[in-house]
């Protein structure tokens, strides 16, 4: 059954002119800045098969057998507008679509046919065991990532050891990553990106607020004074508190169309009008 | 290291006293052949799956993604170096003169460093879509064993089935490394130049055919 609760400002997707002063935390002038993240007319609808890989024995055997290709569309009529320094937080139910939305700013997946992505200056996707090979260690992952990015080696050294000291890692700095928890892993991750030179981040679904008291009260200093400042940063987040904090604009992604963009209060008030029908028709689907 | 020598000792055992044999130097010819075959064997195996194997920097991080290809295939390369160091040793033990035509040598290296890279990124492509190309690729590898003349002289292929040295590039490589290392002749131009310009069209073929399809890694693999 599907979910058509929609008002018909769905597809509303205009970048609102610059905010009104008093209602975010922070005043950024993004008047005049140049867009450095712009997205056309882009969908994605993905084929999964419901069973077996592709594969030339599949071609050759299963030309008899149908095998269903479901089709979902995971992206719809977005259109969008980023621009430098901009700090925009998208939110939305789980599924929605959000990190297929990164990766495809991110450019790991194309969109379909018709679609336009085009963007300015080096983006990195953060996420949840993030650019780590799990059989190597801290170390090794950093030099790799660095190279890739094309960092030298002294850079590499010069950085390293402030990385490991955020980070806390110092006892196992050699040892692979497959041994580490999630919130070691998660504290790499944050540290390495503080530190990295990317113009612009995707963060997804990447909790800096992870680790303990300290940690967290250190992960927030850098966050809001010298991570935020001049980069140019999307954010998809359950984390309403970061997002109302920190963002200039947020967006509510829903079955992958943009349903609402604005402010960040105008924005989650959306998101919670949204879960609260969702309950609601859970409920009533329970109760039949 | 291991690996390729221990394969020589079976070899040279079986063809020179199970099965006769009428190639001269027949260890440094087997050798030879062996780590060059070998380069080209492992360099290959090493590209199918390596978009899956990097996925995690490959969606994370924005980068020339055919560097990948290069790093992988320059780990191989210096193995075959350690192979190379070994049969050095063996050939001057043997004391086997070394004429001026082994400068065609770096020549035919660079033309199986092509010829890795260019069946790599296209192997490598094709996986993203044909998940069973790899076990497709070791039945190739077995049967290109035997279409290169490593075992057997270069008479046997070329006096019959000339064509198989067209088809297969190795085998040309293969040949003209023995004719300028091992016995100090000029190599068979025709193989030269053809087996370059084959690696280097395929190159050209296998980075279109990436840039075009190689995009759906992400989400298939």
């Amino acid at each position: 059954m599907p979910l058509n609760f929609f008002s018909m400002d769905a597809n509303q997707s205009k970048s609102p002119p610059s905010q009104s002063k008093e209602q975010v935390s922070h005043t950024r002038d993004l008047d005049g800045k140049e867009v450095v993240i712009r997205m056309k007319n882009v969908n994605k609808t993905f084929y999964v098969r419901e069973k077996g890989a592709d594969s030339i024995r599949e071609k050759v055997f299963g030309m008899f057998s149908s095998n269903g290709k479901k089709q979902i569309i995971a992206i719809k009529d977005v259109n969008l507008e980023v621009r430098k320094g901009e700090f925009l937080g998208i939110i939305g139910r789980n599924g929605s679509g959000k990190s297929t939305l990164l990766k495809i700013i991110m450019g790991a997946i194309r969109p379909d046919k018709g679609g336009e992505v085009t963007t300015q200056g080096r983006m990195m996707r953060m996420s949840l065991g993030m650019g780590f090979d799990p059989k190597i260690t801290a170390r090794d992952n950093i030099y790799v990532n660095a190279s890739i990015l094309g960092l030298t080696s002294k850079q590499v050294n010069e950085k390293f050891d402030e990385i490991i000291e955020f980070a806390e890692l110092k006892r196992f700095v050699d040892t692979p990553v497959k041994f580490y928890s999630r919130g070691m892993r998660s504290r790499l991750g944050f540290a390495i990106a503080v530190h990295a030179d990317a113009d612009i981040f995707l963060m997804d679904e990447f909790f800096g607020g992870v680790g303990d008291a300290n940690f967290r009260k250190k992960s927030e200093e850098i966050f809001a004074k010298s991570f935020i400042e001049g980069r140019t940063i999307v954010h998809v987040s359950h984390q309403l508190a970061t997002i109302s904090k920190h963002c200039d604009r947020v967006i509510l992604i829903e079955q992958g169309m943009i349903h609402k963009v604005g402010t960040p209060k105008e924005v989650i008030a959306a998101y919670q009008e949204l879960m609260k029908r969702v309950r609601r028709a859970r409920l009533k689907r329970k109760n039949k | 290291m291991i690996n390729p020598l221990f394969r020589l000792v079976i070899y040279y055992f079986v063809f020179t006293h199970l099965i006769g044999n009428r190639v001269p130097n027949f260890a440094l010819y087997l050798f030879s052949g062996l780590i060059a075959w070998l380069f080209f064997a492992q360099g290959t195996k090493k590209g199918i799956n390596l978009l899956k194997q990097k996925k995690y920097l490959i969606e994370s991080i924005q980068f020339e993604q055919l560097d990948l290809f290069i790093s992988a295939i320059l780990s191989v390369f210096f193995a075959f170096m350690y192979n190379l160091a070994a049969y050095a040793i063996i050939h001057l033990l043997f004391f086997i003169p070394i004429k001026m035509t082994v400068l065609f040598f770096p020549l035919l290296v660079l033309n199986i460093f092509i010829l890795v890279l260019a069946v790599s990124i296209l192997l490598a492509t094709i996986n993203i879509y044909l998940r069973d190309i790899e076990h497709f690729w070791d039945v190739v590898i077995l049967a290109g064993f035997w279409l290169t003349p490593i075992i057997y002289p270069k008479e046997a292929m070329l006096e019959r089935f000339y064509v198989l040295a067209y088809l297969n590039p190795m085998a040309g490589i293969v040949i003209n490394i023995r004719e300028t290392v091992l016995y100090g002749q000029p190599p068979l131009y025709n193989f030269l130049i053809y087996d370059m310009l084959y690696a280097i069209v395929l190159l050209v073929i296998a980075i279109y055919l990436y840039k075009t399809y190689a995009h759906k890694a992400v989400e298939k693999l």
